[in-house]
């Protein structure tokens, strides 16, 4: 007959869960089964981690509310596309070509729209309209940055999930 | 019509909100946080790898949880109303036990919340990933970016820190 080297209280007490959870080998399962037998403060800590497990696992998860897809449909601009589907895409040579046409419209504007070139000093109500554009304009840029930052977040997000 | 989109973010809203309030503490920024993620997923979905989405989904969520707690530089713990143990829990069918056990068992429940809420990170999320959402060891070791045998250690030293917490008002 194989005699069980005893296991000591705190030994038993690493692995209750594990215990529990049935992911002990049969050997070390059945030397905290002749502990427990035997040691009835060891028990009463077993029936505590079942307690706690059991209510854990009762707890139940809350309802989304249903008006948060309803937000993501509207932030989409309620334009769904099926799952798996690609998403359609404007070209490179496209959106190149784009780009310079706005780009030119912007300077041929600039052309008739600016006002002359003056060669005297700005007045303080100028100087501080430029600043208020400039602050904008950073904070624009700022704004620009942190998406692009959480973009290229989600894009290493990703990686690790491919096959 | 619903959509396969719709159709796969409904299945995922739920564990993200879920998981997301109890990081949280809070209902509004779950809500703000599992819009965030659907539309991420939206975004994404072409890339990602169906099999694997439910992690993905959960991971991401963490992130953006991460995020907010950060940005709040400490995180508290729940609060009353915004426990597990809230409005939600009294739901749960029971077998209408006396009023005293049904005292001592919410009492338990409410002393449980109240300990997981203010375990601290890594073990919280690891805990309500394994009890709460029901994962395995390897999803939830994707989903946390750590090995399997990681996740087993966070997972008995976060068991323990209940255990040592609950044991006074345990009674079996």
């Amino acid at each position: 007959m194989t005699r069980f080297e005893e296991l000591r209280c705190e030994e038993v007490l690493d692995v209750l869960e594990p215990w529990l959870d049935g992911d002990l080998p049969p050997d070390e399962e059945a030397r905290v089964r002749v502990h427990l037998d035997s040691c009835p403060s060891c028990t009463a800590e077993l029936a505590l981690a079942r307690a706690i497990q059991s209510e854990l696992r009762s707890l139940p998860l809350p309802d989304c509310p249903p008006e948060v897809l309803e937000r993501v449909r509207r932030a989409r601009g309620g334009e769904v596309i099926p799952f798996g589907q690609p998403e359609r895409r404007t070209s490179r040579p496209f959106r190149a070509a784009l780009a310079a046409a706005m780009l030119a419209a912007a300077v041929g504007a600039s052309v008739f729209f600016l006002p002359p070139f003056r060669n005297e000093e700005p007045d303080s109500e100028e100087v501080a309209r430029a600043a208020e554009e400039a602050r904008y304009a950073l904070a624009y840029i700022g704004q620009v940055s942190r998406r692009a930052g959480l973009t290229l977040r989600d894009h290493l997000e990703a990686e690790p999930v491919r096959p | 019509m619903t959509t396969a989109f719709e159709t796969t973010a409904a299945r995922y809203q739920k564990k993200v909100y879920s998981f997301a309030r109890s990081l949280l503490s809070s209902s509004e920024e779950a809500e703000d946080v599992t819009q965030e993620v659907l539309l991420r997923l939206w975004r994404h979905q072409r890339r990602l790898d169906e099999e694997r989405l439910g992690s993905w989904v959960l991971r991401v969520t963490r992130n953006a949880c991460y995020d907010l707690l950060r940005k709040r530089r400490a995180a508290p713990a729940l609060t009353k109303a915004e426990s597990l143990d809230g409005e939600d829990a009294r739901e749960i069918p029971t077998a209408e036990p006396d009023p005293e056990s049904r005292v001592q068992a919410s009492d338990f429940r409410r002393r449980l919340t109240d300990a997981l809420a203010g375990l601290g990170e890594p073990y919280k999320s690891v805990v309500l990933l394994r009890e709460v959402q029901g994962l395995s060891h390897r999803e939830i070791g994707e989903i946390l970016d750590i090995p399997e045998v990681t996740v087993r250690v966070h997972l008995h030293r976060g068991r323990k820190k209940l255990r040592e917490q609950l044991r006074e008002v345990y009674t079996p």
